[in-house]
């Protein structure tokens, strides 16, 4: 049987806006995945949090200004981990010079305002159900 | 006192009579009321008439400007007398930066500023510190010393404009007050000069900011307190609260809980300073508010009608209030952030003037109108331009303030400030009799409230139930447009630089000295207020006065998953 997917969301870093994310939690949760929220948190703390809940997907929200250089350090802390598996993607107010620069640095894609739930769900979905079902 | 209706029962009963013969023979099916609500959930009739306010009695409960109930404006001639303060937010990088643009605005005919911090300051953390890696003087000026304050107003007349320090957390009002304050004695400013505000609201501490470190509600109520009791005894002209219902409703509240939160905390203020032994007159009167007025046009003008109604009666009926000042609500209006698209961000223009108009119709004191560019970052210099503007030409070229509160005496509006004042009063006695202010918070209760309503919306929008146009209704297939996107100066190491070398030249024994009475004094029941002074004349930091503050009352949970 299929099990959920995990998804492991977090603000990143000191950002104060946390109104998108929550709301992404929960209708996340509304598209059949298992998500935790953590608030907010730092890159170390947002890692080992993710390895502690096996997530498949780590959500970074931030609206902040700070997406270039502590988003990256994400994906860096996970790869040393090993665990480049883990779908790293983000959400919030990013320019959009800087999505290039992100992809580059390992974010698997960013959603800006007005994302709608189902293209976030589906693209999660599409790069990690298959690995689930196998 | 007995009540003098508006409308006599004759006139009343031939209305109702007519409106039963208007809906049978000349609306018939065309109706549908049932589909229509306000986006505070008030149901709205197709049409409303004298039935609708049958019980107004206007001297009671509309009067005249500048006089109880103060529901038609805080001053006898509004806007005639002054206008509302073009206030545009300013804040970016290093105080050198921001005080460029500080400038720009002033010398573009603003009337006052809005000073943002960046997320590291807001939070009271040095741009040195390892938290604040990546948000130094991004979203907000960097502030860490003295010196920094200082750089930060240089040539700016604060004797003569009015500065709001948008603060946020209490603690960190504390320490940038006593910046602000310690800048001003040095210039030899007396502080009756001091005009502005600093927002100071212990919900940002506690409910709209969040996790990882936020000091406990207690506390950082006491702190709200403190600032308040500060300068009710020292800076005459200083607002030194702004009960911040806008972002309460840019993270989840709907118009009705806004206005209910803020004046839930108003009263759980009044009544610590009453215990500490100040009487109501000495402070009331330099409480301020901050509403979000989102698009629903109406409904907004009605929420500042009757959150000045409340207001009025709570000061007057429950704290028994004697100077008319204390029983005014002032408000600064900013446009709603979270109706603004990142499609077409040009309409966001079109947007920001509608809820302007809102709040000048509601007889706001000052205004900031948000820039079209607010999804994409901070904003340009043009895009600042254009909403300054916006401000201007409302004010000039429409004649709207000219006259006071023109919408009083339409049925729709003085039933929606009757519904929204109801509605105010329910949820305020639905916080009391959970506790308070502080008790909902601590519970978390506040928290699922915001988070519940920020859910709903969102479903609301993905089922197209909420339109947006260019987002879910009429959806733009414009590709996403060239934009010019404001780019944030290099700061982080600039203000390391600096802050390493203020320790080299300050007396470090002095303000490890300080400190230790800050310390000493939370233990106590004292204001903290003149020792955190006295710490930043020696140089202390923002970072080492908020760090006494962590190690003393500890980290709290913000308890929301």
């Amino acid at each position: 049987m299929d099990r959920k997917i995990k998804v492991v969301i977090a603000k990143l870093g000191l950002d104060i806006h946390w109104r998108g994310a929550v709301a992404v939690s929960r209708l996340l949760r509304d598209e059949g995945m298992e998500v935790v929220y953590l608030g907010n948190q730092f890159p170390e703390a947002i890692v080992n949090a993710a390895v502690q809940e096996g997530a498949d997907v780590v959500g970074l929200s931030t609206l902040g200004g700070n997406h270039l250089t502590v988003g990256p350090k994400v994906v860096r802390l996970l790869k040393e981990k090993g665990l480049e598996q883990i779908l790293v993607v983000m959400g919030g107010v990013i320019p959009p010079d800087d999505i290039p620069l992100l992809k580059k640095a390992g974010i698997a894609e960013v959603f800006g305002p007005e994302t709608p739930i189902k293209d976030i769900a589906d693209f999660i979905r599409k790069q990690v159900g298959s690995r689930i079902a196998s | 006192m007995s009540r003098i209706k508006l409308f006599n029962e004759k006139a009343l009963e031939l209305i109702k009579k007519e409106m039963v013969r208007w809906e049978n023979e000349i609306l018939k099916d065309k109706g549908g009321d049932e589909d229509y609500f306000t986006e505070s959930g008030i149901p709205i009739k197709l049409l409303y008439t004298p039935v609708d306010i049958s019980e107004l009695d206007y001297l009671q409960d509309i009067g005249f400007s500048g006089d109880e109930p103060y529901v038609r404006g805080v001053y006898p001639n509004m806007y005639r007398g002054r206008l509302f303060t073009v206030r545009q937010l300013a804040g970016f990088g290093g105080p050198e930066d921001c005080n460029k643009r500080i400038k720009f605005l002033l010398d573009h005919g603003a009337t006052g500023v809005n000073i943002v911090f960046d997320l590291p300051t807001i939070r009271g953390y040095n741009s040195s510190d390892p938290e604040a890696e990546g948000n130094v003087g991004q979203c907000g000026v960097a502030i860490d010393s003295l010196e920094d304050m200082e750089a930060l107003f240089d040539g700016v007349p604060v004797d003569e404009i009015s500065v709001s320090l948008v603060t946020h957390l209490p603690s960190v009002s504390v320490a940038l007050l006593a910046m602000y304050v310690v800048m001003a004695e040095k210039r030899g400013i007396p502080l009756e000069k001091l005009a502005g505000t600093t927002q100071n609201d212990f919900l940002m501490e506690t409910t709209i900011g969040s996790a990882p470190e936020i000091l406990p509600p207690r506390h950082s109520f006491r702190f709200q307190c403190d600032v308040v009791e500060y300068a009710a005894r020292n800076l005459p002209r200083w607002n030194s609260i702004s009960y911040n219902g806008y972002n309460l409703r840019e993270a989840g509240t709907n118009a009705v809980q806004e206005v209910a939160i803020a004046i839930a905390n108003a009263i759980a203020t009044a009544e610590e300073l009453v215990r500490r032994g100040l009487p109501v007159d000495s402070f009331a009167r330099r409480m301020s508010f901050f509403w979000d007025l989102c698009n629903d046009f109406f409904e907004e003008i009605a929420k500042c009608r009757a959150s000045r109604r409340v207001f009025y009666k709570v000061m007057k009926e429950r704290f028994k209030a004697q100077n008319p000042r204390s029983l005014l609500m002032r408000f600064h209006v900013q446009t709603a952030g979270i109706t603004l698209t990142k499609v077409e961000p040009l309409n966001n223009i079109a947007r920001s003037a509608i809820q302007a108009l809102a709040a000048i119709l509601g007889g706001a004191q000052s205004l900031h109108v948000d820039s079209f560019d607010e999804a994409y970052s901070a904003p340009t210099e043009e895009a600042a331009l254009v909403s300054l503007r916006t401000q201007q030409i409302l004010q000039t070229e429409t004649n709207i303030v000219n006259t006071v509160d023109p919408l009083a005496g339409s049925y729709y509006v003085e039933y929606l400030t009757n519904e929204m004042e109801k509605r105010i009063f329910e949820y305020i006695e639905e916080i009391e009799r959970r506790g308070g202010i502080v008790a909902v918070t601590e519970s978390g209760w506040l928290h699922r409230e915001i988070s519940n309503y920020a859910y709903e919306q969102q479903k609301a929008i993905e089922t197209g139930k909420k339109k947006i146009v260019g987002v879910n209704y009429m959806r733009s297939e414009q590709q996403e447009p060239e934009i010019e996107v404001f780019r944030y100066p290099e700061t982080e190491q600039k203000q390391k630089a600096k802050l390493e070398a203020l320790m080299k030249k300050r007396d470090n024994a002095k303000v490890k000295e300080c400190l230790e009475v800050v310390r000493e004094k939370l233990k106590t029941q004292e204001n903290i207020m003149p020792y955190v002074i006295e710490a930043v004349k020696v140089n202390a930091t923002l970072g080492e006065i908020e760090e006494v503050f962590r190690q003393e009352f500890g980290l709290w949970q913000f308890p929301l998953t």
